[in-house]
């Protein structure tokens, strides 16, 4: 199916059944003083099952996501078929020499994630490149199809159903900006169709391991007389952190995603809770109010193919080797953002193992969900990649993102 | 409170409640082709959650688990305060059968020790007769929970324990697998003088250490592994690999996942089921058993998410469980089932104990008293029984049936 413009309209039936599911909601029990260590705590969860219930308006919150542009098509997914995919499109009013750009999230983030950024981007202005933003919704997550068969929820397939997005929509060179599985999503598409169609990515994530000494052995030479910065301590120190206390969740998607999606699929407290505390222990004490929370879970809970779908790519990536620096090294200009709070921690050596890196900016703030954050910080480091003057200036022939003249 | 009589009796606002809920499930979509790799199959799950709401008959089955002698007592726990403690005594008609505590552990409770009561309890003249004693966990079944941080190893032990002095059992034996392990364990640890031999399925141990055990150490190295030993380190580390994300969620963040099994039946069915299946060996499970197992998490007293913080408290505690360097002397029995989740070569076992009993069998699971309790009862006959290494432990109580 061609294109077809998207409005978000949940039905009421849909919201009806949600409050009668609320209403029944059962709360487990909880040790005194037990705070976050257990997991998010009981009363943060029950207020926002109160307010989810009773004064959270969907109907607001549809209003503004039907603020950006929308849209529905099909995309052939090579010995799969077709999976109809919701994507926002917004061009710059710059016109063609904006530069393409897609935006990828990941989990539990989604398209939306943009929203912030979006403006930033693709704002004209003499002293900064404008962009046309494309944010789809990744196969399973949001308005778009979930992938049907196994080993189909992988970086590369979806990596494919990225591209050919981007073509379909005469998009045929672009850039990149990703995190959590949009990371290892763009970093497949610049290795898949870097140089021709890809020509320049940036993320703010970098999951790297180490050095080995039989695969880098350079790289881990240096690694190993490089004194550790306060940075990389305190890097470590939270990537330590997430792998030993903040790691279930990854274990299970990674292995019984079915299992676990019966709860998440069934319990809208259960999926909240299950979010939440992740919106909460990946970012930098972002004031989350009640109904961000609500309407960023309410996505998962409406969502097309239903929230467990989302779940199957750690499955399939995981099984497929994607994760870890398992990638071939490309000449593609890449652009990092480091922000303090993000859950795995990678010096800048090891990113550069894995790619040709063109702009490093540190942060002091901001964590796993910059564009959101951060947006403003976040923009500014692709604005500055793609800037006059920047290491991807005009990246893509004849969309430089400036007018004509300057 | 001193020992009341207890009879399961979920009211009738529960079984409603649980109906509605069941009525409004939602069901998550599956991949095509999808078998059991990513996890409990949608037509498993549909299945089961069709017959617990319309045709599972609770007050049948709650009538069956009523026909055991089941009690509360209040049981002091230092720093936690009284608990009222729900559990099975079932009385052997033997004056010296011998006190035997079992423990269970997640995601099993008192009813999977249900089919051993009889083999355990009369036997013919030369086998030895037991009282047995299965407590709820605190936090499973109608047992409560405590209401403080750090309820782990030893608060387990000494419920356990006191438990079993309250009942007049100054010395006693344990059967424990799971967390009944770790539990009966820890009883050896603290209370050697009274749990006088102790016997398990779950043998988890490492590799012997040359430092700690260096006899054995020096036999494994010159010992080859057999073929059992091969399939059962494979099996081992394939658990490892691909069998503990529960573990590590349930370790880790136990309130979060709470959420979810206390709010959804069909997730906490789903949560459950899949163990009873892969940690089994082709138990061939009815539904209604199943739909009676989760019920008890269901309808436990202190709720399904109580049940898993175990795993938290226990990692948290850093417990030093594993202390290969213990010297407990008491007598130790192990019995190998094949499909156990952990099948370490027989020879570590030597390292987790003074092991003077083994057995080794070619079927059954995790889950080997409900498995197959002829084989378990016949072990621990023969371990505590006349010619057994432990007969005669508990003074004057040899289980000899005449009498």
């Amino acid at each position: 199916m061609a294109e077809k413009s998207f409005t978000l309209q949940v039905p009421d039936s849909e919201l009806e059944y949600l409050k009668k599911k609320l209403e029944l909601t059962r709360f487990p029990d909880e040790l005194e003083g037990a705070g976050w260590e257990y997991g998010a705590p009981l009363v943060d969860i029950k207020r926002l099952v109160t307010r989810w219930k009773d004064g959270f308006n969907w109907r607001a919150s549809e209003d503004h996501i039907n603020s950006f542009p929308q849209f529905t098509r099909d995309i052939e997914l090579e010995g799969h078929g077709t999976l109809n995919i919701h994507y926002i499109h917004k061009r710059s009013e710059l016109g063609d020499n904006a530069i393409p750009l897609l935006f990828v999230h990941g989990w539990p983030g989604h398209f939306m994630e943009v929203s912030k950024i979006l403006p930033l981007l693709t704002a004209v202005s003499p002293d900064q490149p404008s962009f046309h933003v494309v944010a789809l919704s990744l196969p399973g997550y949001g308005f778009s199809d979930a992938a049907r068969l196994p080993g189909f929820s992988s970086a590369e397939k979806f990596a494919e159903v990225g591209h050919k997005l981007m073509l379909a929509l005469g998009y045929k060179e672009y850039v990149t900006q990703a995190g959590d599985w949009g990371y290892t999503i763009t970093r497949k598409m610049q290795v898949m169709y870097g140089g021709t169609h890809v020509k320049a990515w940036h993320t703010n994530f970098s999951p790297l391991d180490p050095p080995q000494i039989t695969k880098q052995p350079w790289h881990y030479l240096k690694w190993l007389v490089t004194p550790l910065t306060e940075r990389d301590r305190a890097g470590f120190a939270r990537t330590r952190w997430f792998r030993t206390e903040g790691y279930g969740y990854f274990l299970e998607q990674s292995t019984q995603p079915q299992t676990l999606g019966y709860s998440v699929a069934d319990s809208p407290v259960g999926l909240l809770a299950w979010i939440y505390e992740k919106l909460v222990v990946w970012t930098d004490d972002y004031p989350w109010t009640d109904d961000e929370v609500l309407e960023w879970v309410s996505i998962y809970w409406f969502s097309k193919a239903g929230p467990a779908a989302s779940l199957r790519i750690y499955y399939d990536a995981s099984k497929a080797g994607e994760l870890g620096n398992n990638v071939p090294r490309t000449n593609v200009p890449y652009g990092l953002s480091y922000f303090p709070k993000e859950i795995i921690y990678a010096p800048k050596a090891w990113a550069r193992m894995i790619g040709n890196v063109v702009l490093e900016v540190d942060h002091n703030a901001g964590g796993h969900f910059a564009a959101h954050e951060q947006p403003e910080l976040l923009a500014g480091d692709v604005k500055k990649m793609f800037g006059v003057g920047g290491p991807a200036y005009g990246v893509v022939p004849g969309k430089n993102g400036y007018a004509i003249g300057e | 409170m001193s020992e009341q009589p207890f009879k399961v009796s979920i009211p009738d606002s529960e079984l409603d409640f649980l109906r509605k809920k069941l009525e409004l499930t939602r069901f998550p979509d599956e991949l095509d082709e999808a078998g059991w790799d990513y996890g409990v199959p949608l037509t498993d799950v549909k299945r089961l959650v069709a017959r617990w709401k319309d045709g599972f008959d609770w007050r049948a089955n709650e009538a069956a688990i009523n026909a055991l002698p089941q009690f509360t007592r209040d049981i002091e726990v230092d720093g936690h305060g009284k608990l009222n403690i729900h559990y099975v005594h079932s009385k052997s008609e033997a004056q010296n059968a011998i006190p035997l505590l079992y423990v269970h552990g997640w995601p099993g409770h008192f009813l999977e020790a249900t089919k051993l009561l009889p083999l355990l309890t009369s036997a013919d003249s030369d086998s030895p007769v037991f009282h047995v004693v299965v407590p709820s966990l605190p936090g499973y079944g109608f047992s409560e929970t405590t209401k403080k941080k750090g309820f782990a190893a030893s608060q387990y032990a000494e419920v356990s324990h006191k438990l079993m002095l309250s009942l007049g059992y100054t010395e006693y034996v344990t059967v424990g697998g799971d967390w009944g392990y770790w539990i009966t364990r820890r009883i050896q640890h603290l209370y050697p003088d009274h749990a006088k031999a102790w016997h398990t399925t779950y043998p988890r141990g490492n590799a012997p250490q040359l430092t700690s055990n260096p006899i054995i150490w020096l036999r494994h190295l010159l010992t080859p592994y057999t073929q059992r030993d091969r399939e059962g380190l494979k099996r081992s580390s394939d658990f490892v690999e691909k069998g503990r994300g529960y573990n590590h969620i349930q370790s880790t963040k136990p309130q979060t996942l709470g959420y979810s099994l206390a709010d959804s039946p069909a997730g906490l069915l789903a949560w459950i089921y899949e163990k009873l299946v892969l940690w089994t060996d082709n138990y061939p499970w009815s539904d209604d058993e199943v739909l009676t197992w989760v019920s008890i998490y269901w309808f436990s007293r202190a709720g399904p998410a109580a049940s898993i913080r175990i795993y938290y408290e226990i990692t948290a505690a850093k417990d030093q469980l594993d202390t290969p360097g213990a010297k407990l002397s008491n007598p130790f029995g192990v019995s190998f089932f094949p499909k156990e989740l952990f099948a370490p070569p027989i020879s570590w076992a030597h390292t987790r104990g003074n092991l003077v009993f083994k057995s080794v069998h070619d079927r059954g699971g995790h889950f080997s008293a409900y498995e197959v309790p002829e084989l378990l009862a016949s072990d621990v006959r023969r371990f505590f029984g006349k010619g057994g290494p432990a007969f005669g432990v508990v003074h004057g109580k040899d289980g000899s049936p005449s009498n």
